[in-house]
């Protein structure tokens, strides 16, 4: 694992790289914001030492906050994206900082604080040459301590579509890419390691003494304070500069085929086009997180899926079925959106079962399985049994119960399939895993699931600005059949393959590019 | 050194109590100190000597009533400028540890002036010199420092801004008997020099009476006698006086070598029990 790990990092440097800079830029914009507005907030309040523990609570308060849960808050504010990242981080970093400071603070030798006093000194005379370099020491640990958390929760960036290793970490899992995930992981820890020591480093520089040392310091200071604002440059002026041409923001939704499709959109318009697609992949939450940032203008563009938009977005409530998307086109309009380039994939809930009892029984609907159910059994993910669309309502839609059920992992289904273990599972039409599977998917007769067909969600106003963009989003109308996609799915979740080159392979094979 | 007000008296109490919570400490403390003296504050521990030194650049608040420092109630003083004119040498010669002895030493000047750099420079190394510390010191940190070191250090801080009163607190507790002396020696020489108000808490009744233009004596926030030297030892005023002052009686001044002339002297008792043997 380690070593597939390692190639995987040698192999696409560039990649990581470009997350290591985004990781390490977006931490250090939250630990100077923390750094100087939760010094001040400690000095602050050990100043006035009555609002101490009011804030003291407050701070106490955000940092409970789950991390998880501080994003959901933020996104309606910040949206998605380094700005929610940065905040959060912010948020967390300031207790540590706030705390290490108050600390540092009061815990000067009362003794010493008399005695800048009665030297006649301003309270910040006083402040500034006696009691804030006594309590620096105390205020550089807990600044160690916050950096280093930051670096690790800086991690959790990528969840909003911010970027950072977070980025690698988030593709591995939902791409099944176990190794890109530990070599993110273990990126983050390497850089957290490094940052660590390099602040120990200057924690021990500033207790040297002398003025041999002082002089040492301040060349060391001037040095890293130029090196962070290159990096700091780095970070600006590329963006600033690219800044000339159109750019389309395209978002995708943490699943594996999202990825491939988000690759080649990216591709196709950036081929066709003088646009230039700036790629946020994998938001976390999806719809949810990815439409209000939409409606904002954060994106432009990212695929969706009809049921999703009927359900999620339009707020509809039945199931969705395909002939009503007059109607979900009709709903997007008033939100400033257009369904554009349907691929000709859904992505839905289905049913397969395995060749061999298709043949036997001449299964080909829902309607035929519910006659030979009871001799069956049908595996599902818990999930299945539990929502209310789901087995029940399945079950009493075409008066089918089976001989028997069982609960697996979504992992595991296809295996237990293979091996007779069941003979029918609940799958997603689009399932890697199907497109080798020795199974019949059956067709649902009844209607009973929403349909999820995919397509494109643009906003109007992108459409007006770059005419050009809708042509390029319709010719990717019909060029992807569920078995394109699973297989697709299969080359990245089985074989390992990177999401662009399966995109690349996917425009090339349809001559679009 | 100068001063506006015609009024020559640097430092008085005026009927002057300080109570921590149902314990008083001082009790009715009145004394007027006149500009240029060298007051010896001594006591038991715990009688309110640093209190009422604290008192005077308003460290310390007294409970009821004034201190009036060149005429002028403290309390209507900006406490900033009354602490500039007023050197304080802290009990237990408390040195900022994060700053050079150097640092330290000019730590008042430059809050003071803050562009004349040279100068400074210049009345550091005089004071080094006058509280005899060698200037090799200048770049070292209180803790590598030796007690004594750093009470002197102290003093020189204390001094360093040339205030027109100087308080200190038990400067020579940490210093031998023969430092002591030569601290003792250059004190006295800086008080006859500068004209500079002092007040000077010691636990050595020696001390106090030697340097003391006047002695006050307190126990349990009570003033026991305020008078010369001679006076103190000459009449000591309560019984608690004349316990302190009572070796000091008893010291005989003859000249070493007429030492076993009086056989009442330590040298002449030692004599005998060694010819005893
Ligand atoms: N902040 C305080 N709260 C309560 N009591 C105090 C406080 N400061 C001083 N005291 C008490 O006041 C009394 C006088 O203290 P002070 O420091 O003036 O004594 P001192 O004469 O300087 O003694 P020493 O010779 O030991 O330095 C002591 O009994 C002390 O316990
Ligand atoms: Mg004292």
């Amino acid at each position: 694992m380690l070593a597939q790990s390692w190639d995987l990092l040698v192999q696409r440097w560039d990649f990581f790289w470009g997350l290591l800079l985004e990781h390490m830029e977006i931490c250090l914009v939250a630990v100077l914001i923390a750094i100087v507005f939760g010094g001040i907030a400690g000095i602050l309040i050990s100043e006035y030492q009555k609002a101490a523990k009011p804030t003291l609570a407050v701070v106490n308060f955000l940092y409970t906050i789950p991390s998880i849960s501080m994003l959901g808050f933020l996104i309606p504010f910040s949206g998605v994206g380094d700005a929610t990242a940065i905040i959060t981080l912010t948020v967390y970093a300031l207790l540590p900082m706030v705390r290490s400071t108050y600390t540092g603070m009061t815990n000067v030798d009362p003794a010493i604080m008399e005695a800048a006093r009665g030297m006649g000194g301003t309270r910040m005379q006083t402040l500034v040459r006696v009691q804030l370099p006594l309590a620096l020491p105390v205020i550089m640990s807990g600044i160690r301590n916050m950096v280093t958390m930051t670096i690790a929760l800086g991690g959790i960036a990528s969840f909003i579509g911010a970027g950072g290793l977070g980025v690698a970490i988030y593709r591995g899992i939902t791409t099944n890419n176990a190794a890109m995930t530990v070599a993110g992981s273990l990126l983050i820890a390497v850089l957290a390691l490094v940052v660590d020591a390099i602040l120990g480093f200057v924690e021990k520089r500033m207790r040297a003494r002398g003025a041999k040392s002082h002089r040492t310091n301040r060349r060391l200071a001037i040095g890293a304070a130029a090196a962070c604002a290159a990096v700091a440059l780095g970070a600006t002026v590329p963006g600033a500069l690219a800044g000339t041409g159109g750019i389309i923001h395209v978002a995708t939704k943490p699943m594996t085929e999202q990825y491939v499709m988000g690759e080649a959109l990216k591709m196709l318009i950036e081929h066709d086009t003088n646009l230039k697609v700036e790629l946020t992949e994998g938001v976390g939450g999806g719809t949810s997180n990815i439409e209000p940032a939409m409606e904002s203008g954060q994106f432009d563009l990212y695929p969706e899926y009809t049921g999703t938009g009927w359900a999620m977005v339009l707020k509809n409530e039945g199931t969705y079925s395909e002939g009503e998307f007059d109607q979900l086109q009709a709903g997007y309009q008033e939100l400033g959106m257009s369904w554009v380039g349907m691929y000709g994939f859904g992505n839905t809930y289905g049913m397969a079962v395995r060749k061999d009892v298709a043949e036997k029984y001449n299964l080909k609907t829902y309607s035929d399985l519910a006659r030979v159910a009871d001799h069956l059994t049908l595996g599902a993910e818990a999930d299945f049994f539990e929502r209310e669309d789901g087995y029940d309502a399945l079950c009493n839609t075409y008066g089918m119960s089976f001989g028997n059920t069982m609960q697996m992992d979504i992992g595991l289904k296809y295996d237990a399939l293979a091996q007779g273990s069941v003979d029918a599972i609940v799958i997603f039409t689009t399932d890697g895993k199907l497109s080798t599977a020795d199974a019949t998917v059956l067709t649902d007769d009844k209607g009973f699931f929403p349909s999820y067909q995919c397509g494109n969600v643009v906003r109007d106003q992108v459409l007006q600005q770059h005419t050009e963009l809708r042509g390029v989003l319709e010719k990717l109308q019909g060029t992807i059949s569920e078995q394109d996609m699973a297989r697709m799915n299969y080359e990245v979740e089985e074989e390992g393959k990177d999401p662009k080159t399966v995109a690349e392979e996917f425009l090339r094979s349809k001559g679009l590019i | 050194m100068s001063t506006t007000t015609t009024n020559d008296v640097a430092i008085e109490y005026r009927d002057i109590c300080k109570a921590y919570g149902e314990k008083s400490v001082l009790e009715h403390l009145n004394l007027r100190i006149p500009r240029g003296e060298f007051i010896t504050m001594i006591g038991s521990s715990g009688s309110g000597k640093t209190t009422a030194l604290k008192m005077v650049n308003r460290l310390i608040e007294p409970t009821s009533g004034t201190v009036l420092v060149d005429g002028h109630d403290v309390r209507e003083t900006d406490p900033i400028r009354l602490r500039r004119n007023i050197g304080y040498a802290i009990q237990g010669s408390v040195l900022f540890p994060h700053m050079t002895v150097e640092e330290n030493i000019s730590y008042v000047p430059n809050l003071l002036n803050k562009h004349d750099h040279e100068r400074t420079r210049k009345a550091v190394r005089t004071w080094m010199d006058i509280v005899g510390l060698p200037c090799d010191l200048l770049e070292r940190y209180p803790s590598e420092l030796s007690g004594g070191q750093q009470q002197r250090v102290g003093i020189a801080r204390a001094l360093a801004a040339s205030p027109d009163i100087l308080l200190m607190d038990e400067p020579f507790g940490a210093v031998d008997e023969i430092t002591r002396g030569q601290l003792q020696v250059e004190i006295s020489r800086i008080h006859r020099e500068t004209g500079i108000t002092v007040m000077f808490v010691t636990h050595d009744i020696g001390e106090a009476l030697r340097l003391g233009t006047h002695v006050l004596v307190l126990d349990e926030g009570k003033v026991q006698q305020y008078g010369a030297s001679e006076e103190i030892l000459a009449r000591p005023a309560t019984a608690f006086v004349e316990q302190l002052v009572s070796r000091q009686r008893h010291a005989c001044d003859l000249p070493e070598d007429q030492l076993c002339a009086c056989t009442h002297s330590g040298a002449a008792r030692a004599r005998a029990a060694l010819a005893a043997m």
